[in-house]
């Protein structure tokens, strides 16, 4: 009978002939320096990842949401140009109060006489007279406009004459 | 004596955690500083976003298509001449159907000359063939579903929780996903800053107490607005909705704008 088995049979036990031959005291496991060098590229690469997360995040981030909550304080700081009709209220009461009990009470005033923040903030500076709307805007005849509204045609009615020779824009119920 | 505490280890460990605290406070001062560079700041507080809920109603039967709040709202958030609207005023035009056609309605003629700034010229069909003809204020929707809000890549738009859909100008790249990806066409990209724009509501005046521009203006009353969270007497937008049948545009599309519309005809899309 030939043996094929390579290694050595003592008392009945299979020994490994190469381990008994070449013996040595296990060493620590050493990682195989291309593994080394992925792992510390990974790491480099995650934590200035999170370097730049943390200086880069806007601290007002997820404060309302998944977004800059200072963004919100930003728009909200932007100047204005319309004062508001309040804001005409506080000096021109008496005009106001003709106004509020005229057809005319919904309009606001800076609807016709142009923007006004800046003659809010500072009285002499005047409005300026390009932002003033004529009457024609709203009560020029058009057939898309609602039938409600009192509508007239300049070129009919009245041709060259100025409205407020016979209508006043505050109290337009009455005569001037 | 001596116990299991050297005056070694409690040194240490104290210096440890000094150079602790101070990492960390030195991380928040860079940190504030790189933000300063980046991110300007400097803004008012005392307005809480999550106590208001705002919202826009339109009634169409009141708007006469004067054209103030389209002129109100280029002047009071500076858009750039030109073709470039926040909200805007469609005329639509019905004709007659031709006698002998037995169709109820013909295809409406829909136009808006500057945004109807400066009010509309003749219709484009003579007076007696007009069937029905009306403005449409548009604006944004403000929808609860917001596809512009949903292709920003860089997440520069977004749905505050007081109601409004808003855009950082400082993050947002001016790439046009939104513009495009708006189904009322309501977001531009201005050609001054380079970045996507559109009705904020006026969040500058809004969150100050007044009213949104447009709606201070309108001499109609055909644009309603108010805060659901903090109803006033009498308000108006209350009053809306229990007076009024109402309608959303393009409610097919699943966005749920929170605009409504009273009286509007199934030819507004």
């Amino acid at each position: 009978m030939v043996r094929r088995y390579a290694g050595k049979i003592e008392n009945g036990k299979n020994v490994n002939h190469q381990e008994n031959r070449t013996f040595t005291p296990r060493r620590s496991f050493r990682m195989p320096p291309q593994i080394v060098r992925l792992v510390l590229l990974t790491i480099t690469i995650v934590g200035s990842y999170l370097v730049a997360r943390f200086f880069l995040t806007p601290s007002s981030f997820g404060r309302y949401g998944w977004y800059r909550g200072e963004a919100l304080e930003e728009l909200s700081s932007r100047p204005r140009s319309f004062a508001g009709k309040k804001a005409c209220e506080e000096c021109h009461s008496d005009e106001c109060l003709k106004l509020s009990k005229a057809e005319h009470h919904g309009l606001s005033c800076e609807g016709c006489h142009g923007v006004g923040q800046a003659h809010a903030d500072n009285p002499d500076i005047k409005i300026d007279i390009r932002t003033f709307s004529e009457c024609a805007r709203c009560h020029e005849a058009n057939p898309s406009r609602p039938k409600w509204l009192k509508q007239i045609s300049t070129k009919t009615h009245y041709p060259g004459q100025k409205c407020t020779e016979c209508h006043v824009p505050h109290q337009p119920q009455e005569v001037p | 004596m001596k116990t299991g505490v050297s005056r070694r280890n409690v040194l240490g460990k104290l210096g440890a955690a000094f150079a602790g605290i101070m990492t960390a406070t030195a991380a928040k001062t860079a940190k504030a500083a790189v933000q300063k560079v980046f991110v300007s700041s400097g803004a008012p507080k005392g307005y809480d976003p999550t106590k208001h809920k705002w919202l826009m109603a339109i009634d169409i039967n009141k708007c006469i298509g004067c054209g103030l709040c389209v002129e109100a709202c280029k002047k009071e958030n500076n858009v750039p001449e030109g073709p470039f609207f926040r909200t805007w005023i469609e005329r639509y035009v019905i004709p007659k159907p031709k006698p002998g056609s037995f169709t109820t309605r013909t295809e409406a003629i829909v136009d808006s000359p500057n945004g109807g700034m400066h009010g509309f010229p003749e219709p484009p069909v003579p007076v007696g063939e007009i069937e029905q003809s009306f403005f449409v204020p548009k604006l944004c929707n403000l929808c609860e579903h917001s596809p512009c809000v949903q292709v920003c890549p860089v997440g520069a738009t977004f749905d505050t929780p007081d109601g409004a859909v808003l855009i950082d100008p400082n993050y947002c790249i001016g790439c046009g996903f939104c513009i495009q990806a708006c189904p009322y066409g309501c977001r531009f990209l201005n050609p001054v800053t380079k970045t996507a724009e559109k009705c904020t509501l006026c969040y500058h005046r809004i969150t100050r107490g007044l009213k949104p521009a447009c709606v201070e203006v309108c001499p109609s009353e055909a644009r309603i607005f108010g805060d659901l969270k903090n109803p006033v007497p009498d308000d108006p937008i209350k009053k809306f909705y229990e007076n009024n049948r109402v309608q959303v545009l393009k409610p097919h599309l699943g966005t749920e704008p929170r605009v409504s519309y009273a009286g509007m005809d199934k030819e507004v899309r």
